[in-house]
């Protein structure tokens, strides 16, 4: 196993809708930025290489869907994760707000091993709007409070920050990664010529 | 050879004496899952291992059986997924591997084939597919075709929706995106909407038939499952909305139809809801702006199971935010937005009609919620056209009107909607006399019980105290009045009920607080010409006059006040107005004429207070006539004294109020004011009690004291005194000690203002008098909370007294030399 690196990272954007997540990877994937409002609706990944540490890596990029009602079929998604991206509008204070909610909502659904120094970043989002709500003290504060996340003031509208940030953020997902493999996800044991008498496909389908 | 003569990948066949059924505890589930993602973990292990070892077809065959695990149908639709993340995440992996790795020599894309079964082998046909388009993009048109094509194998609905979910997902990055391709082969964006389209179509068709499968007591769960499932379908329509070289043009031409047109035809209510509602959600406004005409024709010919109007609240919803949310970004005016021939509420409010024409199905109230939206929309994105929003209050009457609703219950559900429909006015405008522009918010309130017509109204006028909207004529004050009828009198339909319902306690509070909001309003009813003023007051009167007596004694005051307000400012503006002198006049017939209403309804306290208050008034205006007026006002208020008023604590309140007002008054000439001292005087002395003739005969030497004659204080010292002297002889009847002994004290005040005053009648010998007799009768009380009182007033009576005689004020009159305090 330890010959062949691993070389994909997994990154989740989480936030309330519309505060720009899918516009922040539009921006760092495909340098563009639209002005129109398309819902995201359940969660879809961008892929993007990126050189972290003279390596070339593949980041997978999850955007997910603000709004609840949108993840029908549960969060499976946030499994496996090597970062978590926390995003928020600074012209919402709200959105601000939930982060929190967020943040334990990842940690709960995704149950990383080692949740306390699970790697997130967190972005304020829309500083190019001039009606501001959230200080950058405030959102700094909030950040040293949860075990000093990296924050980033970005605009996905400008280009802001953004690709300064996803070079943290593949940074950060790169050393969890290296961590996670030390660990290693052996399987429990290999019993050979064991009798397989897990229940196949009960209507007999060939497919 | 045979690349996958393995004995280990025939024991994955599956074996029928294993068969069970499905199981339904979370559980079985969470235990099945656990065991799924085990081995698919223990073949992905395998995998990398030879992987690693450069071992392709081993790996591929470990890849194969690890795919195995998603052929399993014991798994729920959120547990698949888990299980299809562990797996797809492993693929990833390879995909990467192969990407970098892969030579032209083993051609994996046969090799593959290889796989027994079909899931496990389209997976891996797909993924092998995107590597094979990433090293050469001329494949990628007809590998894509090929893709798309060849997932048609799997027919089983949750596998077929999950292997073509990851289709979807393996070429979100290289969808062709271009209008022509420098190669034919690498395709275009046509080609793109293409294949997306068939694949939403295959997968739609896949998950509507799982509505048709399976026992007919499992729909609930099965109903469920397909909720669950839903967003698979959706992400078809996401990645078109992706498609950045798709013009507005190409969504119009090609995208929208070829959904619509899949939407409708599969007849199924759960999937026509859900992807209507998605492509609002996933398409940009400036898109739905344009086909409105064709998403809304579709949405009459839903099924009848679609809740049609959550699909147009949801547009419209989405619609009026974008207005509102690139009118605050752009800082111009809000109606700028959205273009000028986009005719967005005459398209929408057609369109509703035909929807609502074309589904009888549907419930009335889901009918009302559609023009609650349309009200909505008008509001948000053309605040400025009360006629958008007149006109769908005249839709919504009309509808009523065909289906003959009328007198419509507050029980009903439908009045609810109807309710909101006409408060969200209410709200939007903060201003009822844009209220009164719409013509057909009344024909629609007509429509409601008269429950709902009174909570309505109530609603109305405490907008109306709220925002502190004043109405400034008198026609406005009409309409106004009209629409808040049901506060002012009783239903004429109903009487008898209400009558009953209004006699309950609990009823009275609530009936009042409605009654003083009534009053408040009146207040605002100002406009700042005196004329139209009148005018106003003589409106509202002709409708706060048929209330009742409950109602005249909350609404009728404040009307009085108003007009006397009035007559000071036809006083205040005598040398504009030439005519102020007989405008007053009318003023005060009016007034006249509102308080003996109030008197007919057995209100005498109130008109009494009324008719003073009027009397002072026209003491101070002093018109043409003024003194047979106010003359006028004071005998009515003595003729409710002595007919109406019998309880006598309110007889001594009545009289002392007489007195008071008279005492101010100085417009009497002898001839009339000699009468009135005379009876003010008798009144008093007539009283039932003792203690109540004492005060008021005390009261009355005010009268003859500081009371007017012609216009100068009457110091009439004989009379005066005689007032004093005859209280003191009704004190010393009283039997009780105690209320003497305070009426004693009571006197001595009286004696003490007078004789500082300078009433040279009065002598130092009457005040040690009366000292000396409450000196010898205050030891002799029980000690009470009363006595207490008596005791400190009589306490701080001496310190005055002492103060006066200590003081060395040049100013005062008389000397208190003499007095014996102890």
């Amino acid at each position: 196993m330890a010959t062949r690196k691993k070389s994909l990272l997994k990154v989740i954007i989480l936030g309330d809708s519309s505060v720009g997540k899918t516009s922040l990877m539009n921006q760092y994937v495909n340098k563009r930025f639209s002005n129109q409002y398309k819902a995201t609706i359940g969660a879809d990944f961008c892929t993007k290489e990126v050189v972290v540490n003279d390596r070339v890596v593949t980041m997978q990029i999850w955007d997910t869907a603000g709004q609840e009602r949108f993840q029908s079929l549960g969060v499976a998604f946030y499994r496996g994760a090597d970062c978590c991206v926390l995003v928020y509008d600074v012209t919402a204070p709200n959105s601000f707000k939930n982060l929190d909610s967020w943040r334990d909502e990842f940690l709960i659904q995704a149950s990383p091993r080692d949740p306390e120094h699970f790697p997130f970043v967190v972005l304020g989002n829309k500083v190019d709007l001039d009606n501001r709500q959230v200080s950058t003290r405030r959102a700094q504060q909030w950040c040293q409070s949860k075990n000093d996340i990296p924050y980033y003031e970005t605009s996905a509208k400008e280009g802001i920050n953004v690709e300064m940030a996803f070079q943290t953020i593949a940074k950060n997902a790169l050393e969890q990664e290296a961590e996670a493999e030390v660990i290693n996800d052996f399987p429990d044991q290999i019993i050979l010529n064991s009798q397989n008498n897990r229940p196949g496909n009960p209507d007999n389908c060939q497919c | 050879m045979y690349p996958w003569s393995s004995s280990s990948y025939s024991g994955q066949a599956p074996n029928p004496a294993q068969n069970r059924t499905m199981p339904n505890g979370l559980d079985d589930q969470e235990k099945l899952l656990a065991e799924a993602v085990g081995a698919a973990r223990k073949q992905a292990f395998q995998m990398n291992h030879f992987l690693d070892k450069e071992r392709m077809l081993d790996s591929l065959k470990c890849a194969s059986t690890m795919l195995s695990e998603l052929r399993t149908s014991l798994l729920s639709p959120k547990s698949y997924y888990e299980l299809y993340m562990a797996v797809t995440n492993e693929l990833n992996h390879l995909e990467l591997y192969l990407s970098e790795k892969s030579d032209k020599k083993t051609d994996l894309y046969e090799l593959v084939q290889y796989s027994h079964t079909i899931v496990p082998r389209l997976y891996l046909l797909i993924t092998v597919g995107i590597v094979y388009i990433k090293n050469d993009s001329t494949l990628k048109r007809s590998i894509l075709k090929d893709l798309v094509e060849m997932c048609r194998g799997v027919q089983h609905p949750l596998r077929g929706l999950f292997l073509r979910n990851y289709l979807l997902q393996c070429t979100r990055n290289i969808l062709p995106d271009v209008m022509v391709a420098e190669n034919e082969h690498e395709g275009n964006v046509y080609d793109a909407i293409d294949f997306v389209l068939t694949n939403f179509a295959e997968m739609n068709k896949l998950w509507v038939r799982m509505q048709h499968q399976g026992h007919s007591s499992e729909k609930t769960r099965r109903e469920k499952e397909r909720e669950e499932l839903k967003i698979l379908v959706g992400t078809n329509l996401v990645r078109l909305s992706q498609l950045e070289s798709a013009t507005l043009e190409t969504y119009q031409r090609l995208i929208l139809p070829g959904i619509l047109e899949q939407v409708v035809s599969c007849r199924d209510a759960i999937a026509q809801e859900y992807l209507m509602e998605c492509i609002i959600q996933v398409f940009p406004d400036e898109f739905h702006l344009q086909t409105l005409d064709p998403f809304l024709k579709s949405c009459a010919q839903l099924e009848t199971g679609v809740n049609v109007k959550n699909i147009i609240i949801s547009l419209i919803e989405r619609l009026a935010a974008y207005n509102q949310r690139s009118g605050k970004t752009s800082g111009n005016g809000i109606d700028a937005i959205i273009p000028a021939e986009v005719e967005l509420f005459e398209v929408f409010s057609v369109q509703v009609a035909n929807i609502v024409q074309m589904r009888h199905d549907m419930p009335l109230e889901d009918t009302i919620s559609l023009q609650v939206a349309l009200l909505s929309l008008a509001q948000k994105v053309y605040p400025d056209r009360i006629d958008y929003v007149d006109k769908v209050l005249g839709t919504t009457a009309q509808i009523l009107q065909r289906m003959n609703m009328n007198n419509i219950s507050h029980l009903l559900s439908v009045n609810q909607e109807l309710s909101r429909l006409l408060r969200i006015c209410i709200d939007f405008y903060n201003n009822a006399l844009t209220i009164i522009q719409l013509h057909n918010f009344c024909p629609l309130l007509e429509k409601f019980d008269y429950t709902s017509r009174k909570s309505l109204a109530l609603y109305l006028v405490m907008n109306i105290l709220e925002n502190e909207t004043q109405v400034p004529t008198a026609d406005q004050a009409d309409s106004l009045l009209t629409i808040i009828t049901p506060l002012i009198k009783d239903d004429d339909a109903s009487k008898d009920i209400l009558a009953v319902a209004g006699a309950s306690s609990t009823d009275a509070e609530e009936f009042a607080e409605e009654q003083g909001v009534v009053a408040r309003f009146i207040h605002l009813m100002r406009s700042d010409e005196p004329d139209m003023q009148y005018k106003m007051l003589q409106t509202a009167r002709k409708h706060l006059g048929n209330g009742g007596g409950q109602r005249l004694k909350h609404v009728l005051p404040p009307l009085v006040f108003a007009a006397y307000q009035l007559a000071f400012k036809y006083k205040a503006i005598a040398e504009q107005d030439e005519n102020w002198d007989k405008k007053c006049q009318k003023i005060v017939q009016y007034c006249h004429s509102t308080i003996s209403a109030l008197a007919k309804a057995d209100l005498a306290d109130l008109a009494l207070r009324l008719y003073l208050q009027g009397a002072l008034v026209i003491g101070e205006i002093r018109y043409t006539n003024h003194e047979t007026v106010a003359y006028e006002f004071m005998t009515q208020a003595f003729s409710l004294y002595e007919d109406e008023i019998s309880d006598s604590k309110a007889q001594l309140a009545a009289i002392t109020l007489i007195m008071s007002t008279f005492e101010q008054m100085s417009c009497f000439g002898e001839e009339n004011a000699e009468p009135l001292r005379t009876n003010c005087a008798l009144a008093a002395s007539k009283l039932l009690k003792k203690p109540d003739q004492c005060r008021g005969v005390v009261a009355c030497a005010a009268l003859f004291w500081s009371g007017k004659q012609n216009g100068e204080e009457m110091r009439d010292e004989k009379r005066t005194l005689d007032c004093l002297k005859k209280g003191a002889r009704i004190a010393s009847q009283c039997l009780d000690t105690g209320v003497q002994v305070q009426l004693y004290v009571e006197l001595l005040n009286h004696y003490l203002f007078y004789f500082e005053r300078g009433n040279s009648l009065i002598t130092v010998a009457m005040l040690n008098q009366l000292i000396a007799k409450v000196n010898e009768e205050l030891p002799n009380l029980e000690p009470s909370e009363e006595t207490k009182q008596i005791e400190s007033h009589y306490k701080n009576t001496l310190a005055h007294v002492r103060s006066r005689m200590e003081s060395s004020d040049a100013a005062l009159e008389v000397s208190f030399a003499g007095i014996t305090l102890n």
